[in-house]
Protein backbone atom coordinates (compact mmCIF):
# COMPACT_ATOMS: atom_id res chain seq x y z
CA UNK A 1 0.00 0.00 0.00
CA UNK A 2 1.04 3.51 -0.09
CA UNK A 3 2.61 5.19 2.78
CA UNK A 4 2.71 8.32 4.26
CA UNK A 5 3.31 11.55 1.97
CA UNK A 6 4.47 9.19 -0.59
CA UNK A 7 3.95 10.91 -4.08
CA UNK A 8 5.25 8.34 -6.55
CA UNK A 9 4.00 5.48 -7.74
CA UNK A 10 3.67 2.07 -5.80
CA UNK A 11 6.62 -0.63 -6.27
CA UNK A 12 5.65 -2.62 -9.23
CA UNK A 13 4.44 -6.37 -8.25
CA UNK A 14 3.90 -7.71 -11.63
CA UNK A 15 5.88 -7.14 -14.72
CA UNK A 16 3.03 -5.13 -16.25
CA UNK A 17 3.19 -2.40 -13.31
CA UNK A 18 7.23 -2.69 -13.86
CA UNK A 19 6.69 -1.65 -17.64
CA UNK A 20 3.90 1.28 -16.90
CA UNK A 21 6.50 2.82 -13.96
CA UNK A 22 9.51 2.85 -16.90
CA UNK A 23 6.91 4.51 -19.40
CA UNK A 24 6.16 6.79 -16.76
CA UNK A 25 9.95 7.68 -16.37
CA UNK A 26 10.15 7.93 -20.02
CA UNK A 27 7.09 10.71 -20.20
CA UNK A 28 8.86 12.32 -17.44
CA UNK A 29 11.98 12.71 -19.31
CA UNK A 30 10.04 14.11 -22.07
CA UNK A 31 8.17 16.87 -19.45
CA UNK A 32 11.63 17.55 -17.74
CA UNK A 33 13.37 18.25 -21.42
CA UNK A 34 9.80 20.88 -22.35
CA UNK A 35 9.60 22.29 -18.71
CA UNK A 36 13.41 23.53 -18.96
CA UNK A 37 13.45 24.47 -22.52
CA UNK A 38 10.13 26.35 -21.42
CA UNK A 39 11.22 28.23 -18.11
CA UNK A 40 14.68 29.01 -19.56
CA UNK A 41 13.13 31.02 -22.41
CA UNK A 42 10.39 32.60 -20.52
CA UNK A 43 13.42 33.56 -18.23
CA UNK A 44 15.55 35.41 -20.76
CA UNK A 45 12.71 36.45 -23.10
CA UNK A 46 10.84 38.67 -20.00
CA UNK A 47 14.34 39.25 -18.73
CA UNK A 48 16.18 40.89 -22.28
CA UNK A 49 15.44 44.70 -23.54
CA UNK A 50 15.57 44.04 -27.20
CA UNK A 51 12.75 44.49 -29.38
CA UNK A 52 12.12 43.96 -33.35
CA UNK A 53 8.90 46.23 -34.14
CA UNK A 54 8.93 44.41 -38.01
CA UNK A 55 8.87 40.69 -36.30
CA UNK A 56 5.91 39.37 -38.32
CA UNK A 57 6.84 35.75 -39.30
CA UNK A 58 9.98 32.90 -39.17
CA UNK A 59 9.33 30.29 -41.35
CA UNK A 60 12.10 28.38 -40.30
CA UNK A 61 11.54 29.16 -36.66
CA UNK A 62 7.78 27.85 -37.39
CA UNK A 63 8.68 25.03 -38.94
CA UNK A 64 10.77 23.67 -35.86
CA UNK A 65 8.27 24.30 -33.41
CA UNK A 66 5.65 22.40 -35.34
CA UNK A 67 7.91 19.46 -36.61
CA UNK A 68 9.71 19.00 -33.24
CA UNK A 69 6.33 18.61 -31.21
CA UNK A 70 5.18 16.27 -33.82
CA UNK A 71 8.47 14.08 -33.30
CA UNK A 72 8.05 14.11 -29.32
CA UNK A 73 4.56 13.06 -29.73
CA UNK A 74 5.86 10.04 -32.06
CA UNK A 75 7.93 9.52 -29.14
CA UNK A 76 5.37 9.05 -26.24
CA UNK A 77 2.67 7.50 -28.20
CA UNK A 78 4.89 4.49 -29.60
CA UNK A 79 6.02 2.87 -26.26
CA UNK A 80 2.40 3.75 -25.00
CA UNK A 81 1.17 2.10 -27.56
CA UNK A 82 2.96 -0.46 -27.24
CA UNK A 83 2.23 -1.16 -23.26
CA UNK A 84 -1.64 -0.50 -23.35
CA UNK A 85 -1.84 -3.74 -25.47
CA UNK A 86 0.47 -5.29 -23.64
CA UNK A 87 -1.98 -4.93 -20.74
CA UNK A 88 -4.61 -6.48 -22.64
CA UNK A 89 -2.20 -9.96 -23.20
CA UNK A 90 -3.77 -12.78 -21.99
CA UNK A 91 -1.30 -16.02 -22.38
CA UNK A 92 -2.87 -19.04 -21.87
CA UNK A 93 -3.99 -18.26 -18.48
CA UNK A 94 -3.26 -21.06 -16.29
CA UNK A 95 -6.84 -19.96 -13.29
CA UNK A 96 -9.51 -17.87 -13.83
CA UNK A 97 -11.24 -15.90 -10.95
CA UNK A 98 -14.42 -14.36 -10.81
CA UNK A 99 -14.82 -10.66 -9.29
CA UNK A 100 -18.48 -9.50 -8.53
CA UNK A 101 -18.88 -5.87 -6.72
CA UNK A 102 -21.65 -5.34 -4.80
CA UNK A 103 -22.67 -2.31 -3.31
CA UNK A 104 -20.85 -2.55 -0.34
CA UNK A 105 -18.50 -5.82 -0.83
CA UNK A 106 -16.76 -8.23 -3.57
CA UNK A 107 -17.34 -11.33 -3.95
CA UNK A 108 -15.11 -13.69 -5.67
CA UNK A 109 -15.33 -17.33 -7.44
CA UNK A 110 -12.82 -19.62 -7.83
CA UNK A 111 -14.52 -22.36 -10.43
CA UNK A 112 -12.04 -23.73 -12.70
CA UNK A 113 -10.92 -26.56 -10.01
CA UNK A 114 -12.99 -26.35 -6.98
CA UNK A 115 -16.53 -24.62 -6.40
CA UNK A 116 -14.96 -21.89 -4.12
CA UNK A 117 -17.07 -18.61 -3.55
CA UNK A 118 -16.61 -15.96 -0.42
CA UNK A 119 -17.64 -12.42 0.30
CA UNK A 120 -14.97 -10.15 1.33
CA UNK A 121 -16.01 -7.30 3.60
CA UNK A 122 -14.00 -4.71 5.07
CA UNK A 123 -13.21 -4.80 8.22
CA UNK A 124 -14.30 -2.24 10.41
CA UNK A 125 -12.75 -0.11 13.03
CA UNK A 126 -13.19 -2.43 15.72
CA UNK A 127 -12.20 -5.06 14.20
CA UNK A 128 -9.00 -4.42 13.07
CA UNK A 129 -5.62 -6.28 14.53
CA UNK A 130 -2.43 -4.17 15.77
CA UNK A 131 -0.95 -3.19 12.21
CA UNK A 132 -3.79 -3.49 10.13
CA UNK A 133 -4.46 -0.77 7.59
CA UNK A 134 -7.83 1.66 8.39
CA UNK A 135 -10.02 1.02 5.75
CA UNK A 136 -7.83 -1.49 3.59
CA UNK A 137 -8.11 -4.78 5.46
CA UNK A 138 -11.04 -7.25 4.60
CA UNK A 139 -12.06 -10.37 6.38
CA UNK A 140 -11.53 -12.82 3.42
CA UNK A 141 -8.69 -12.17 0.97
CA UNK A 142 -8.50 -12.79 -2.08
CA UNK A 143 -5.40 -15.72 -2.31
CA UNK A 144 -3.43 -16.21 -5.73
CA UNK A 145 -0.87 -17.92 -6.53
CA UNK A 146 2.99 -16.21 -7.51
CA UNK A 147 4.45 -16.33 -10.62
CA UNK A 148 1.09 -17.33 -12.23
CA UNK A 149 -0.85 -16.30 -15.20
CA UNK A 150 -4.14 -15.60 -13.97
CA UNK A 151 -7.37 -13.99 -15.79
CA UNK A 152 -9.67 -12.05 -13.51
CA UNK A 153 -13.35 -11.72 -14.68
CA UNK A 154 -15.07 -8.69 -13.96
CA UNK A 155 -18.40 -7.71 -13.26
CA UNK A 156 -21.27 -6.42 -11.22
CA UNK A 157 -24.27 -7.04 -9.44
CA UNK A 158 -25.84 -3.80 -9.43
CA UNK A 159 -24.39 -0.70 -10.06
CA UNK A 160 -20.94 -0.09 -11.51
CA UNK A 161 -17.78 -0.44 -9.00
CA UNK A 162 -14.03 -0.83 -10.19
CA UNK A 163 -11.57 -3.48 -9.43
CA UNK A 164 -8.55 -1.30 -8.56
CA UNK A 165 -4.96 -2.68 -7.23
CA UNK A 166 -2.30 -0.01 -8.20
CA UNK A 167 1.00 -2.45 -6.96
CA UNK A 168 -0.17 -4.88 -9.94
CA UNK A 169 -1.21 -2.21 -12.37
CA UNK A 170 -4.67 -3.47 -12.46
CA UNK A 171 -8.18 -1.04 -12.77
CA UNK A 172 -11.02 -2.65 -14.56
CA UNK A 173 -15.01 -1.18 -14.69
CA UNK A 174 -16.99 -3.90 -12.99
CA UNK A 175 -20.60 -3.16 -14.68
CA UNK A 176 -23.61 -4.86 -14.74
CA UNK A 177 -24.51 -7.43 -17.46
CA UNK A 178 -20.77 -7.21 -18.99
CA UNK A 179 -17.83 -9.62 -18.05
CA UNK A 180 -14.70 -7.35 -18.36
CA UNK A 181 -10.98 -9.36 -18.55
CA UNK A 182 -8.05 -8.72 -16.73
CA UNK A 183 -4.67 -10.52 -16.82
CA UNK A 184 -2.93 -10.83 -13.74
CA UNK A 185 0.43 -12.34 -12.62
CA UNK A 186 2.00 -11.39 -9.57
CA UNK A 187 6.22 -11.42 -9.57
CA UNK A 188 6.33 -11.52 -5.59
CA UNK A 189 4.59 -13.14 -2.99
CA UNK A 190 2.88 -10.41 -0.65
CA UNK A 191 -0.53 -8.53 0.16
CA UNK A 192 -1.48 -6.16 -2.67
CA UNK A 193 -4.42 -4.05 -1.25
CA UNK A 194 -6.61 -1.44 -3.48
CA UNK A 195 -9.74 0.16 -3.55
CA UNK A 196 -13.28 0.48 -4.99
CA UNK A 197 -12.68 3.07 -7.88
CA UNK A 198 -16.14 4.02 -9.07
CA UNK A 199 -18.66 5.97 -7.01
CA UNK A 200 -21.26 3.27 -6.42
CA UNK A 201 -23.31 4.48 -3.05
CA UNK A 202 -22.60 5.48 0.11
CA UNK A 203 -19.84 3.01 1.20
CA UNK A 204 -17.52 3.12 -1.87
CA UNK A 205 -15.04 4.26 0.24
CA UNK A 206 -15.65 1.06 2.22
CA UNK A 207 -15.41 -1.66 -0.03
CA UNK A 208 -11.01 -2.28 -0.25
CA UNK A 209 -9.57 -5.71 -2.24
CA UNK A 210 -7.11 -7.21 -0.52
CA UNK A 211 -4.54 -9.72 -2.65
CA UNK A 212 -2.14 -12.77 -1.18
CA UNK A 213 -0.02 -13.87 -3.48
CA UNK A 214 1.79 -16.90 -1.92
CA UNK A 215 3.42 -20.04 -3.26
CA UNK A 216 1.63 -22.71 -5.32
CA UNK A 217 1.64 -25.09 -3.01
CA UNK A 218 0.30 -22.95 0.02
CA UNK A 219 -2.60 -21.74 -2.76
CA UNK A 220 -3.42 -25.49 -3.15
CA UNK A 221 -3.62 -26.24 0.51
CA UNK A 222 -5.66 -22.47 1.00
CA UNK A 223 -8.15 -24.16 -1.75
CA UNK A 224 -8.41 -27.48 0.19
CA UNK A 225 -9.34 -25.26 3.55
CA UNK A 226 -11.75 -23.52 2.03
CA UNK A 227 -13.43 -26.52 0.54
CA UNK A 228 -13.10 -28.25 4.36
CA UNK A 229 -16.88 -28.72 5.55
CA UNK A 230 -15.15 -27.35 8.94
CA UNK A 231 -14.42 -24.23 8.06
CA UNK A 232 -17.60 -23.20 5.15
CA UNK A 233 -19.81 -21.75 8.73
CA UNK A 234 -16.81 -19.57 9.47
CA UNK A 235 -16.19 -18.01 6.20
CA UNK A 236 -19.80 -17.32 5.12
CA UNK A 237 -19.46 -19.33 1.61
CA UNK A 238 -21.58 -20.64 -0.50
CA UNK A 239 -21.14 -23.85 -2.36
CA UNK B 1 44.55 43.12 -39.75
CA UNK B 2 45.84 47.07 -38.83
CA UNK B 3 46.59 47.33 -35.31
CA UNK B 4 43.38 49.56 -34.03
CA UNK B 5 44.02 52.95 -33.18
CA UNK B 6 44.99 53.83 -29.63
CA UNK B 7 42.09 55.08 -28.06
CA UNK B 8 39.28 53.28 -30.83
CA UNK B 9 37.10 50.54 -29.20
CA UNK B 10 35.74 47.49 -31.81
CA UNK B 11 32.47 49.06 -33.35
CA UNK B 12 29.86 47.34 -31.89
CA UNK B 13 27.43 45.49 -33.26
CA UNK B 14 24.41 47.60 -34.95
CA UNK B 15 21.75 45.17 -35.82
CA UNK B 16 19.97 42.08 -35.25
CA UNK B 17 20.69 42.38 -31.59
CA UNK B 18 17.57 40.42 -30.95
CA UNK B 19 17.74 37.92 -33.33
CA UNK B 20 21.88 36.89 -32.50
CA UNK B 21 20.70 37.09 -28.26
CA UNK B 22 17.85 34.54 -29.46
CA UNK B 23 20.11 32.56 -31.01
CA UNK B 24 22.36 32.27 -28.80
CA UNK B 25 20.47 31.60 -25.45
CA UNK B 26 18.36 28.95 -27.58
CA UNK B 27 21.30 27.15 -27.83
CA UNK B 28 21.50 27.48 -24.39
CA UNK B 29 18.28 26.20 -23.58
CA UNK B 30 18.43 23.40 -25.18
CA UNK B 31 21.79 22.30 -23.87
CA UNK B 32 20.49 23.31 -19.96
CA UNK B 33 17.28 21.09 -20.74
CA UNK B 34 19.19 18.28 -22.03
CA UNK B 35 21.52 18.01 -19.38
CA UNK B 36 18.80 18.31 -16.94
CA UNK B 37 16.98 15.45 -18.48
CA UNK B 38 20.18 13.93 -18.85
CA UNK B 39 20.75 14.21 -15.54
CA UNK B 40 17.42 12.73 -14.33
CA UNK B 41 17.87 9.96 -16.73
CA UNK B 42 21.05 9.18 -15.05
CA UNK B 43 19.77 9.80 -11.62
CA UNK B 44 16.65 8.31 -11.66
CA UNK B 45 15.50 6.72 -14.57
CA UNK B 46 18.16 4.11 -14.92
CA UNK B 47 18.76 3.58 -11.10
CA UNK B 48 15.34 2.49 -10.74
CA UNK B 49 15.93 -0.36 -13.98
CA UNK B 50 18.62 -1.75 -12.03
CA UNK B 51 17.34 -2.09 -8.71
CA UNK B 52 14.39 -4.13 -10.47
CA UNK B 53 16.80 -5.88 -12.06
CA UNK B 54 18.60 -6.74 -8.70
CA UNK B 55 15.92 -7.27 -7.03
CA UNK B 56 14.41 -10.29 -9.19
CA UNK B 57 17.74 -11.94 -10.06
CA UNK B 58 18.36 -13.51 -6.92
CA UNK B 59 14.34 -13.14 -5.70
CA UNK B 60 13.19 -16.82 -3.89
CA UNK B 61 10.01 -17.06 -3.77
CA UNK B 62 10.04 -19.31 -0.58
CA UNK B 63 12.90 -17.61 1.91
CA UNK B 64 10.44 -14.54 1.12
CA UNK B 65 7.37 -15.86 1.92
CA UNK B 66 8.63 -17.80 5.34
CA UNK B 67 9.80 -14.58 6.10
CA UNK B 68 6.85 -12.62 5.70
CA UNK B 69 4.88 -15.51 7.18
CA UNK B 70 6.81 -15.37 10.55
CA UNK B 71 5.99 -11.77 10.15
CA UNK B 72 2.38 -12.37 10.31
CA UNK B 73 1.41 -10.75 6.97
CA UNK B 74 -0.56 -13.59 5.47
CA UNK B 75 -4.13 -14.83 6.92
CA UNK B 76 -4.13 -17.63 4.47
CA UNK B 77 -0.78 -19.19 6.65
CA UNK B 78 -0.34 -18.16 9.80
CA UNK B 79 3.15 -17.76 11.71
CA UNK B 80 4.37 -20.74 13.67
CA UNK B 81 4.37 -19.36 16.68
CA UNK B 82 1.04 -18.65 17.00
CA UNK B 83 0.26 -21.73 15.96
CA UNK B 84 2.11 -23.07 18.51
CA UNK B 85 0.47 -20.80 20.77
CA UNK B 86 -3.13 -21.85 20.01
CA UNK B 87 -2.21 -25.41 20.62
CA UNK B 88 -0.56 -24.53 24.13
Amino acid sequence: MATPAQLGLMDAASPVMEEMIYFHDHVMLVLILITCLIFYSMLVLISSKYIYRFLTDGHVIETVWTVIPAIILVVVALPSLKLLYLTDELDNPQLTIKSVGHQWYWSYEYTDYYDIEFDSYMLPLGDLSKGDARLLEVDNRVVLPVDTSVRVLVTAADVIHSWTVPSLGLKMDAVPGRLNQLALQCSRVGTFYGQCSEICGANHSFMPIVIEAVPVEVFEGWCDMMLDEESLGSLNMKR
Amino acid sequence: MADVPAGRLPKPQMRGLLISHLKRHGAIALVFSMGVTLAYKLAVADPRKRHYEEFYKNYDVKREFEAMKEAGIFNCARPSWEQAAEED
